[in-house]
C-alpha cells in the first residue's frame, strides 16, 4: 500500500460501558476470546516531512537550472518527477494552492489548527519566488508540470485578451480567501480540475473540465496557470519583485525573437521604442485619472461584494441548514430533508442556530468587504500598469508572468553557443 | 521518415483513446443510473417476500437478482479501474508521439511575427478589462436577482397566501357550527378515500374516526344520526356484537368500513380489523418477529394491560403499538408493511399513550421513566422522520393535533408541562410548566385554546398561539378520562363520578353532576350531544350546549374504552367484546 | 517639467527605486506572515485526520456516495466488546426477517460484507469484510436502532486520502466528520 501502516492492537482490558446497550454482554462458556481486530493507523508524518524536503530540493534544482545552468533538461526532469510523485503518487493533497486557504483560515480564526508542514508548503514557494522568481511554477507544482508535459505547440492568444483574463485568478483568490476565512468551504480544493486525473477517479464534471484544460494546453501554454490559478496570482506579485532575476541568456541578446516565439505564457516583452502617438499631457491625465480611480474602484469593489455577502453566505453549512429548515417549515408536505431531521434529532435549538447564522453573516460582511476591496484594488492597479509607457532595447522577461519553464534557454542561440 | 511513424502512432492512439474514453463514460453513466445495489425492483421484491409468507419462487428470484447485482457492482468497479489505467498509458504514448512529431527546428518560422504595437495592445487591454469588469458585475447582479432571495420570497408569499386561504376556510366552517371543530370536519372530508373491497351495495361511511377520540384526537366527531338509546340485552338498535380474541383497553378506530382495535396477552400481540356493517373479523395481524422485541413481557398493571394504546390510521396505513415497544404498520388489506421495536418502555404501569397520524407521519408519545422522546415515523415504512428528546417525565396521556393560529400543532400533556410542537419537524412552539403527578388525561383544544387537566394538579386553559395561560381552576379534575371542549364549554369526567362543565371564557363552573360512578372512558361530542360511558357500563348523554343530562341508561357491559363514531353508527368496546349501535 | 527631465536624466532610476520598494514590501510581508503563522502553527506531532464521531452519525448514507474515492474510504467497523452476539442481529438481518438463515432475501448488507460464525448457544460472532464494504451504513442503522450499536461507520485511514477538505464532511448532515488528532479520536467504540 502507499502508506506505511502501523497496526494498533486494541487493548483488551479497557472496555467502555456503552450507554445504549440493549443486550447484556454475553457470558461465554466455551472459552471464546474476543477477536484481536486491528485497524491501520495513519503514518503521515514521514510523508509530510518528505514532501517538504522534496519541495525544497526540487525548487533548488529549478533555481540552479534557471539561474546558473540555463538549461531546460533539469526542469523537465523535475516536472516529470513532480507529476509522478506529487501528482499520481501523493494524490496532490495538501498542495500549495490549497494551503492558501488553510493559512487564511489560521490568520482569521484562532481556533483553527494549522499544521507546521502546511505552513511550510505555503511559505516555501513564496520565499523561493521572492528569491529566484516563480521556480515553484516551473515544474515543482504538479498542476503546472502536467500542463507543461502535454504542451506540444504554442499558438499565441491576443495579448489584450490575455491581460484582461489575468484578472480572473485574483477574483478566484479573493473568493477563496473569503470562503476560507468564514469557514464555509475550500473552493480551490473543491474545484481543482486536475485532482481527479491524478486520483484516476472522482467527480465526472471536474475530470471533464481537467481534460478540456489539458486538451487546450496541448496548443496553448498552461491555461490553468495563466487564467485560473489563484496561487499563481499571488506568486506573480513576488516574482515581479524577486531579488535575483532570471535572464534568457547571460551573453547578451541578439534580438533573434526565438525566445519570444517559444514562450508558452507569452512572458517575453519584445523591444519597443516608446513612440508616443498621443499627446503627452493626455497620457499623464489618463494616468492621474487611474490613480484617482484606484481608491474609488477599491471602495466600489468592497461595497459590491460586501452588500452581496448575505447571498454569498449561503455557501456556509449553518446558513444552508437554516434555509433548509425554513424551506421544510414552509412546505410540511415535502419529503423530510435529511439535514433537518438530523438537526432535530441532535436536539439543537433554533435560537442557537440563528445565533450561529448571524455570526457567520457578520463574518461574511466583514470579509466580503475585504475581498471586494482586493478585487477592486487589483483591477485599478492593473489599469495603472497598462497606462504606463516603457522603452525596451532588447527582449526582456516579464517576471510576473514568467513561470521559469526554461523553454527559452533551449531556443536561445547565445545559450547554445555557451553550452557547446 | 521517422516523423511519419510518430504521426501515425499518435493518430492510432488518439482514435483508440477516443473510443475507450467514450466507452468508459457511457459505462459510467449506465452504471450510475442503474446503481446495481440500490435497485427498486430488489427492494420491492424483498418487501413482497416479507409480507407474503413462504413463496419459494420469489425467494429464488431474489437470490438470483442479488447475485447478479453484486456481480455487476464489483465487476464494473474493476473494469473502470483497468480502463482508466489503459487510458492513462495511451495518453502518455500520445503525448510522447506528439512531442516528437512537433519537435521543431529551433529556427524562426519563415513568416515574420507581426510587428507588435505595444501601446495599442495596452489601450485595447484597458478597454477589455473595463468592459469585462462591467460585464462581470452585471452578470453577478443578474445572478443575484435570479437566485434564491427573490424567488424564495415569491414562493413564501404563495405559501402564506395558501395558508391564509386554508385558515379562512376553516374559520368559515367553524363559524357555521360551533360544536363541530373545524379541523375535524376538514380531515373527515379529506379522509374519505378509504376504499373497502366489499361490493354489497352498502355505502362506505364518509365520517372517519382515525385515532383515539376521533380524528386528530379532537374528541369531536362530525357523525350524525347516532341513536340516543340502545340495549344489549334486547338487541335494540344494536347492529352487531362480537367477542374480541385478546384483551385490551384501547379504543376502536374507524376508517371507511374498517374498525381497528388491538388486543394482547403474554403469548401474542394482535391488530384486528372488523367490518363496520357486519362485525365480521376481516383480518388479524400479529406483531411478531420484530428485531429487538423483548422475549418476556414487561410487568404491567392489570388496569393498563399490554394493549393500552389505541391504533391510528390515515386511510392508507394503520399502525399499532404495544406495551413491549413493538410498533407495526399494516395496510388496509391486512398486509404487514413493517414492524420495529422502539425500545422496551420503562413504565411501572405499562405503556398506554395512543398513536396519532399526521399525514404520513406516525407520532409516538414515548414518555417513560428512563427515556422521554417524541418520535415521528414514516407510516409507510417505519423509517424515523424525526425525534425529539424532552425533559418531560413519564405520562400516560395521548397526543392531539390542534389547529392553533391557523397552523397544525402537536400538543402533549405530561409532568410537568403542556407543550406544543410543530408536527412536521418536532420543533417546540411553546411550553407551559403547570401539571404535576401522574398525568393520564390528554389535552383537548377548540377555537385556538388548549385545555389540559390532571388529577391532584389543575385544569388549565392556554392560548394556543402565544402559550399564555388564560385561566386555571381545580374544582373537579380527571384521572383517566380526557376532557372535551366546544367553543363555550369544557367537559370533564372524573374517576370519582363527577361530570362537570367549565366556561371556556373564565373557567367558572357552569354545571356539575354527581353521578356516583367512575369514568375511565372519555367524553366525545357528537351532534351537539356529549356521549359518555361509565366503568360500570352506564351510558350518559348530555346536551353540549348547556350540559344538561338528556338521558342515561345501563348498557349491561363494563366499558373502559372511548367509543368511535361514523355515519349513523357508534362502535363501543366493552371489557371483552365490541358492538355497533345503529338505528334499526 | 520636472517629471519629464527626470525620465530623460535617468530613465531607470525611478523604476529601480519602485522595484526596491516592492522587494522590501514583499520581503517584509513574507517575514510578517511567516512570523505570525509560525507562532500559530503546530508541529507535525499533532497532525489531524478526518474521523467520524459515531455518537453523532445518523447513517444518512452519504458516506457511501460522497467520498472522492470510487469506493468510499468509510467502512463499517465492529466493536466486538459492545456487541451482544445476538442471533437475531438488527445489522445482519432485514427488519422483518422470517428465517434466520443466510438467504439473500433475509440479509441487510447489499454487498454481503458481513459474515457470522456460530460461537456457542445462543451467540454468533459477526465479522466485516472491509474489502467488500461500501460504507452504506445500512447495517449500522439496524444495529443502532435494534441492538447495542456495536457496528459503526469510521474512516479507514489506509484508504483515506486525507483531503484538505473532506468531501463527505461538507455534506454530512450532522457534522459528525471532523479533523481530529488520531490519538485523541473518538473513533473506536470499544476502547476508551
Amino acid at each position: 500500500m502507499k502508506k506505511i501502516l502501523v497496526f494498533l492492537t486494541l487493548v483488551l482490558s479497557q472496555l467502555q460501558a456503552w450507554a445504549e446497550a440493549r443486550f447484556p454482554k454475553p457470558d461465554f462458556t466455551s472459552g471464546y476470546q474476543y477477536p484481536d481486530i486491528q485497524h491501520p493507523v495513519p503514518y503521515e508524518q514521514f510523508w509530510n516531512g518528505l514532501d517538504v524536503v522534496l519541495l525544497v530540493a526540487m525548487m533548488s534544482v529549478v533555481a540552479w537550472a534557471t539561474h546558473k545552468k540555463q538549461s531546460r533538461k533539469a526542469i523537465f526532469g523535475v516536472s516529470v518527477f513532480s507529476v509522478l510523485y506529487f501528482g499520481f503518487y501523493r494524490n496532490g493533497c495538501v498542495c500549495s494552492l490549497g494551503s492558501v486557504q488553510n493559512v487564511v483560515l489560521a490568520l482569521t480564526d484562532h481556533t483553527y489548527h494549522l499544521p507546521l508542514y502546511v505552513l511550510l508548503i505555503f511559505l516555501l514557494p513564496v520565499i523561493f519566488t521572492f528569491l529566484f522568481g516563480r521556480v515553484f511554477c516551473a515544474g515543482v507544482c504538479p498542476l503546472g508540470a502536467l500542463q507543461e508535459l502535454v504542451n506540444v505547440k504554442n499558438f499565441r492568444i491576443n495579448k489584450a485578451v490575455t491581460s484582461a483574463l489575468s484578472i480572473i485568478p485574483w477574483i478566484y483568490l479573493a473568493f477563496a480567501m473569503l470562503y476560507a476565512a468564514t469557514r464555509s468551504q475550500f473552493i480551490i480544493c473543491r474545484l481543482d480540475p486536475f485532482i481527479g486525473i491524478f486520483r484516476l477517479g472522482g467527480d465526472i464534471g471536474l475530470i471533464t473540465f481537467g481534460v478540456i484544460l489539458l486538451l487546450i494546453s496541448v496548443f496553448v501554454g498552461r491555461p490553468f496557470c495563466q487564467f485560473l490559478c489563484p496561487y499563481g496570482a499571488l506568486l506573480s506579485v513576488f516574482g515581479s519583485v524577486s531579488v535575483k532575476k532570471m535572464e534568457v541568456t547571460h551573453k547578451g541578446c541578439i534580438d533573434c525573437k526565438l525566445c519570444h516565439h517559444c514562450c508558452p505564457v507569452d512572458a517575453l516583452r519584445p523591444p519597443y521604442a516608446n513612440q508616443v502617438k498621443e499627446d503627452r499631457l493626455k497620457g499623464v491625465k489618463r494616468l492621474l485619472m487611474y490613480f484617482i480611480m484606484l481608491p474609488l474602484l477599491t471602495l466600489a469593489g468592497a461595497l459590491f461584494v460586501g452588500s452581496n455577502s448575505q447571498a454569498l453566505s449561503r455557501a456556509h453549512k449553518d446558513v444552508h441548514l437554516y434555509d433548509l429548515i425554513q424551506l421544510q417549515e414552509a412546505n410540511p408536505d415535502m419529503d423530510p430533508i435529511l439535514e433537518v431531521t438530523a438537526f432535530n434529532e441532535m436536539g439543537r435549538t433554533m435560537e442557537e442556530l440563528e445565533a450561529q447564522v448571524q455570526e457567520v453573516q457578520q463574518k461574511f460582511r466583514i470579509y466580503g468587504y475585504l475581498a471586494g476591496a482586493l478585487i477592486g484594488f487589483v483591477l485599478g492597479f492593473k489599469l495603472i500598469r497598462l497606462s504606463v509607457k516603457r522603452t525596451r532595447k532588447t527582449y526582456e522577461i516579464d517576471h510576473a508572468a514568467c513561470v521559469a519553464c526554461g523553454k527559452c534557454f533551449d531556443y536561445c542561440p547565445q545559450n547554445l553557443k555557451k553550452n557547446q | 521518415m521517422n516523423k511519419n511513424i510518430f504521426r501515425n502512432v499518435a493518430l492510432v492512439t488518439a482514435v483508440f483513446m477516443l473510443a475507450l474514453s467514450t466507452m468508459l463514460v457511457v459505462n459510467y453513466f449506465q452504471v450510475r443510473k442503474a446503481t446495481p445495489l440500490k435497485t427498486e425492483v430488489m427492494e420491492t421484491l424483498k418487501q413482497l417476500n416479507e409480507s407474503n409468507g413462504d413463496n419459494e419462487a420469489l425467494q429464488a428470484q431474489i437470490r438470483q437478482l442479488d447475485l447478479l447485482s453484486r456481480k455487476a457492482y464489483f465487476t464494473q468497479e474493476s473494469h473502470l479501474k483497468t480502463g482508466v489505467y489503459i487510458l492513462c498509458g495511451m495518453a502518455a504514448v500520445l503525448v510522447l508521439c506528439l512531442r516528437y512529431y512537433f519537435k521543431e527546428s529551433k529556427k524562426l518560422p519563415s513568416k515574420e511575427l507581426d510587428a507588435i504595437d505595444e501601446w495599442m495592445n495596452k489601450s485595447k487591454s484597458r478597454t477589455y478589462m473595463t468592459w469585462g469588469s462591467v460585464a462581470a458585475v452585471a452578470a453577478a447582479l443578474l445572478f443575484a436577482f435570479l437566485s434564491s432571495p427573490a424567488l424564495r420570497d415569491t414562493i413564501e408569499k404563495a405559501v402564506e397566501e395558501g395558508e391564509e386561504l386554508i385558515a379562512e376556510n376553516s374559520d368559515a366552517t367553524s363559524g357555521g357550527d360551533a360544536v363541530v371543530a373545524a379541523d375535524s370536519t376538514e380531515v373527515a372530508a379529506a379522509d374519505t378515500t378509504a376504499v373497502s373491497g366489499e361490493d354489497d351495495g352498502l355505502p362506505i361511511p364518509k365520517v372517519t374516526s382515525n385515532a383515539f377520540r376521533g380524528n386528530n384526537a379532537s374528541a369531536v366527531s362530525g357523525a350524525s344520526g347516532i341513536p340516543t338509546s340502545w340495549d344489549l340485552g334486547s338487541g335494540k338498535n344494536i347492529l352487531w356484537k362480537n367477542p374480541i380474541p385478546k384483551h385490551g383497553y384501547n379504543s376502536p378506530v374507524i376508517n371507511g368500513r374498517n374498525v381497528f382495535i388491538t388486543g394482547a396477552d403474554n403469548a401474542a400481540r394482535e391488530l384486528y380489523c372488523y367490518d363496520v356493517y357486519t362485525g365480521e373479523l376481516k383480518w388479524t395481524v400479529k406483531a411478531d418477529n420484530i428485531p429487538g422485541s423483548p422475549s418476556t413481557m414487561p410487568k404491567v398493571n392489570a388496569d393498563t394491560g399490554l394493549a393500552g394504546s389505541t391504533v391510528a390510521t390515515n386511510g392508507k396505513q394503520v399502525c399499532a403499538i404495544f406495551a413491549t415497544g413493538d410498533v407495526i404498520g399494516v395496510d388496509m388489506e391486512g398486509n404487514r408493511l413493517w414492524g420495529k421495536n422502539i425500545g422496551l418502555p420503562d413504565n411501572h404501569y405499562g405503556y398506554a399513550s395512543s398513536l396519532l397520524m399526521f399525514g404520513n407521519e406516525l407520532i409516538i408519545q414515548y414518555l417513560n421513566n428512563s427515556k422521554s422522546q417524541i418520535l415521528a415515523l414514516n407510516a409507510a415504512n417505519g423509517n424515523q422522520l424525526w425525534s425529539k428528546t424532552t425533559k418531560d417525565k413519564i405520562a400516560w396521556s395521548s397526543p392531539i393535533i390542534a389547529t392553533l393560529g391557523g397552523k397544525s400543532a402537536l400538543v402533549i400533556t405530561s409532568n410537568p408541562a403542556v407543550t406544543a410542537y410543530n408536527p412536521s419537524n418536532g420543533a417546540e412552539l411553546w411550553r407551559v410548566d403547570c401539571l404535576s403527578g401522574e398525568v393520564g388525561a390528554s389535552p383537548t383544544a377548540n377555537n385556538g385554546v388548549v385545555y389540559a387537566a390532571s388529577e391532584y394538579s389543575k385544569c388549565i386553559a392556554i392560548d394556543g398561539t402565544t402559550g399564555e395561560v388564560k385561566w386555571e381552576v381545580s374544582d373537579y379534575l380527571p384521572e383517566c378520562a380526557s376532557p372535551a371542549a366546544t367553543k363555550n364549554l369544557l367537559f370533564v369526567a372524573t374517576s370519582y363520578g363527577m361530570f362537570c362543565a367549565y366556561n371556556t371564557e373564565d373557567g367558572s363552573l357552569v354545571k356539575e353532576h354527581d353521578l356516583s360512578d367512575a369514568f375511565y372512558s372519555s367524553p366525545v361530542i357528537v351532534e351537539g350531544k356529549v356521549y359518555l360511558f361509565s366503568n360500570s357500563g352506564k351510558a350518559y348523554i348530555f346536551s353540549a350546549s348547556d350540559c344538561s343530562l338528556i338521558t342515561s341508561f345501563n348498557t349491561g357491559e363494563k366499558t373502559f374504552a372511548t367509543p368511535a363514531f361514523t355515519d349513523g353508527m357508534m362502535v363501543v368496546r366493552t371489557d371483552n367484546s365490541i358492538y355497533c349501535v345503529k338505528k334499526s | 517639467m520636472a517629471e519629464d527631465k527626470n525620465i530623460k536624466k535617468s530613465p531607470m532610476s525611478r523604476r529601480e527605486f519602485l522595484r526596491k520598494c516592492g522587494s522590501a514590501l514583499a520581503g517584509g510581508s513574507i517575514l510578517a506572515t511567516g512570523g505570525v503563522l509560525a507562532t500559530k502553527a503546530k508541529g507535525s506531532s499533532s497532525d489531524l485526520f478526518w474521523q467520524i464521531d459515531p455518537t453523532m452519525c445518523t447513517q444518512c448514507g452519504r458516506c457511501e456516495t460522497e467520498c472522492v474515492l470510487p469506493v468510499s474510504a468509510v467502512k463499517c467497523f465492529h466493536a466486538n466488546k459492545v456487541c451482544g452476539y445476538c442471533d437475531l442481529c438488527g445489522g445482519y438481518y432485514r427488519p422483518s426477517v422470517k428465517d434466520l438463515n443466510t438467504a439473500a432475501e433475509n440479509l441487510m448488507c447489499p454487498t454481503g460484507a458481513i459474515t457470522r460464525k456460530f460461537v456457542e448457544e445462543p451467540y454468533f460472532e459477526y465479522t466485516i469484510d472491509e474489502n467488500l464494504c461500501n460504507g452504506c451504513g445500512k447495517c449500522v442503522k439496524g444495529c443502532t436502532s435494534f441492538g447495542n450499536g456495536s457496528l459503526f461507520l469510521q474512516i479507514q485511514q489506509d484508504l483515506c486520502l486525507n483531503c484538505n477538505e473532506c468531501k463527505i464532511s461538507r455534506v454530512c448532515v450532522s457534522g459528525a466528520i471532523q479533523r481530529v488528532p488520531y490519538e485523541a479520536a473518538y473513533k473506536l467504540k470499544d476502547h476508551a
